[in-house]
């Protein structure tokens, strides 16, 4: 009886959409965010802050970008990198050739990556599927052999470039706490966004097509405009992230640091998340960066100490078995195995 | 629920010709799908397309719809000439469908797809939606009524937030007409609405087309194979068979049509009801 929805009325068509309905689910929430906010920083180290936490805050912001075009509007992309290299370096260079404010830079940065977006999804109006998940891999190419071209990084001679200082209005972002913030700052608000579109109508909109554009278009809805809008979206989602993971986590800049394994990665991450969910997305993220340090920790704490490449292998293993179990048993992924949960929990211990 | 031509009433209609189909010929390659289809549907009736299999129902269908483009012949709907046009065109100019074999959304909950069948009715841009400000949340909270309304309609409340895949079969045909109903339609395609459906369905399907026509007043045009259905419920009938027209009128006169008999209908025993 942990879960108790019963006694919860709603008296508004308001109250019922919220996004989260439930009193419980509310509570979670908010202590969720206050341990974000509060507790991690304090306790948490500059590593495990810097190493652990960063790429996870900004992996979840790549996954839920994804997580639109993928399992929302069932558009399949493998050019996740690509489009994060892009708004990494559409913002470097507004940051080294113009005198705009940081905050501008990043919506610039991420709108940028939205038009990239928009470009590259021109043919999913022609092709589904798979032929679409090939032409958006060779985009990842495309993409990262474009940002190559030394007009790209201010014809520097080593190919990579630092950040920028990250001034958010008289905020300088320097200490790993003060990227901490800043990226959870950001997760959070695009979070709600997401999360607000896909319950509007032009979520609705996505989903319709994704599960049968036929009857989508027999209701009026305009099947080329709703998808280049959901890649417009989700681009300028990992166009965000790509800044972030610039200019916060890495600190420098070099095309090849957002290549193809980073497009798998946040792909599988909201394949093991759950596709079409945005809590998917963040859990997924989470799993992604922990499996790592988990195959670190675990097996030398037990006596079994595995060596670095070793531990690259398993983590591969683990990936592939997860993603085969997922597709074919669940594939709407842990964030249906918590609601699951969270539907046995509503009458525990009593199952009538 | 706003009843858009409460005037018109299902037994008084208008002479208003609301769909005319013109000597519609549609060619696959060697295939002649339709040939020489030419019929009226007039405001406010309910008018049914009936034939053997492959007798070019649906292609019919698809053609009023957008779905495909008469080789030859015109379409002319509310008093204009159809062009080729998009589904979704035809949709904005107040045509709804369902299908013979249901085409829903089955990840959404019925609620959503009913609310997406208001398509054609939310004005919000993206970035309202994204805030939830301005006419994002007010349009959200009015169609929500407006859905609720037609929930209760086809008394659907109790699966209201159930994914539609796992519904049974009966159900899903009442939310895809939920579905088609929310776009408030004047004119609404019925593909074989009962379909598969038990005695007890089948009634209560038919009290909605016949609720639909009479409160809200939309034109109805239907395929169906049961003859009882047919019959009892509409205005009007064509029959098809093999592409080409082989009869048309009221119930009584196509059931009496020696053509439409052979073809179709087969010969009744005498004394057999």
């Amino acid at each position: 009886m942990i879960y108790r929805e019963s006694g919860q009325f709603k008296k508004t068509y308001e109250a019922d959409q919220a996004i989260l309905p439930l009193r419980t689910d509310q509570i979670f929430m908010v202590g969720v965010l206050l341990v974000a906010f509060l507790v991690i920083p304090m306790v948490a180290s500059n590593y495990v802050m810097n190493a652990l936490l960063l790429p996870f805050l900004i992996y979840a912001l790549a996954a839920i970008g994804l997580n639109l075009l993928v399992g929302y509007c069932g558009q399949i992309s493998l050019g996740t990198g690509g489009f994060m290299a892009v708004g990494a370096f559409a913002a470097w260079n507004l940051a080294t050739r113009t005198e705009l404010p940081m905050p501008v830079i990043f919506l610039l940065a991420g709108l940028i990556t939205a038009g990239t977006g928009v470009l590259f999804g021109l043919p999913a109006l022609r092709i589904k599927g798979f032929y679409l998940a090939v032409t958006t891999l060779a985009a990842q190419f495309f993409l990262i052999w474009l940002l190559q071209r030394p007009w790209f990084n201010n014809y520097s001679p080593t190919g990579v470039i630092s950040a920028p200082t990250v001034d958010m209005f008289g905020w300088t972002v320097d200490s790993v706490t003060d990227r901490y913030y800043l990226a959870l700052i950001i997760l959070v608000i695009m979070a709600l966004i997401a999360k607000n579109i896909v319950r509007s109508s032009t979520g609705r909109k996505w989903m319709a097509i994704r599960d049968m554009d036929v009857a989508a278009e027999i209701i009026g809805i305009r099947p080329m405009a709703t998808k280049l809008k959901a890649f417009a979206v989700s681009s300028f989602f990992i166009g965000i992230a790509g800044v972030l993971w610039g200019f916060l986590y890495l600190g420098q800049l070099e095309a090849e640091a957002f290549n193809i394994y980073v497009s798998f990665d946040v792909l599988f991450m909201i394949i093991i998340g759950g596709l079409g969910s945005i809590l998917g997305s963040i859990i997924g993220a989470a799993f992604v960066v922990l499996v790592p340090i988990f195959l670190n920790v675990v097996p030398s704490a037990i006596g079994l100490p595995l060596g670095t490449a070793m531990i690259s292998y398993v983590e591969i293993f683990i990936f592939g078995v997860l993603i085969i179990f997922f597709l074919i048993v669940e594939p709407h992924g842990i964030a249906r195995l918590w609601s699951i949960v969270k539907q046995k929990l509503r009458l525990w211990p009593f199952p009538y | 629920m706003a009843a858009n031509a409460a005037d018109v009433t299902s037994r008084a209609r208008s002479s208003e010709v609301l769909l005319k189909v013109e000597d519609v010929e549609l060619r696959f390659g060697g295939v002649r799908a339709l040939r020489g289809v030419s019929f009226e549907v007039r405001r406010g009736e309910i008018f049914s397309i009936i034939g053997p299999n492959g007798a070019g129902k649906s292609s019919m269908l698809n053609c009023i719809n957008g779905f495909y483009h008469p080789t030859s012949g015109t379409i002319t709907y509310k008093g204009q000439p159809r062009k080729a046009m998009r589904p979704y065109v035809t949709a904005s100019q107040g045509v709804a469908r369902t299908f013979q074999n249901i085409a829903l959304f089955k990840g959404m909950s019925t609620l959503d797809n009913i609310m997406t069948g208001r398509h054609l009715k939310t004005k919000a841009t993206l970035l309202e939606n994204a805030f939830w400000f301005g006419r994002a949340k007010r349009e959200e909270m009015e169609h929500r009524k407006f859905c609720e309304e037609i929930i209760d309609f086809l008394n659907l409340q109790h699966v209201r937030k159930t994914a539609v895949g796992t519904l049974p079969y009966g159900l899903q045909k009442r939310v895809e007409l939920g579905r088609a109903l929310a776009a408030e339609p004047e004119l609404l395609l019925l593909d074989e609405p009962m379909a598969g459906m038990n005695l007890e369905e089948k009634q209560d399907m038919a009290r909605f087309i016949l609720d639909v026509n009479d409160e809200f007043g939309m034109t109805i045009c239907l395929i169906e194979h049961d003859m009882g259905v047919v019959m009892d419920l509409s205005d009007s009938i064509v029959v098809l068979d093999h592409g080409e027209m082989i009869g048309q009128g009221t119930p009584e006169e196509v059931s009496n049509d020696p053509k439409v008999i052979e073809a179709y209908l087969g010969v009744q025993e005498e004394g057999e009801a």
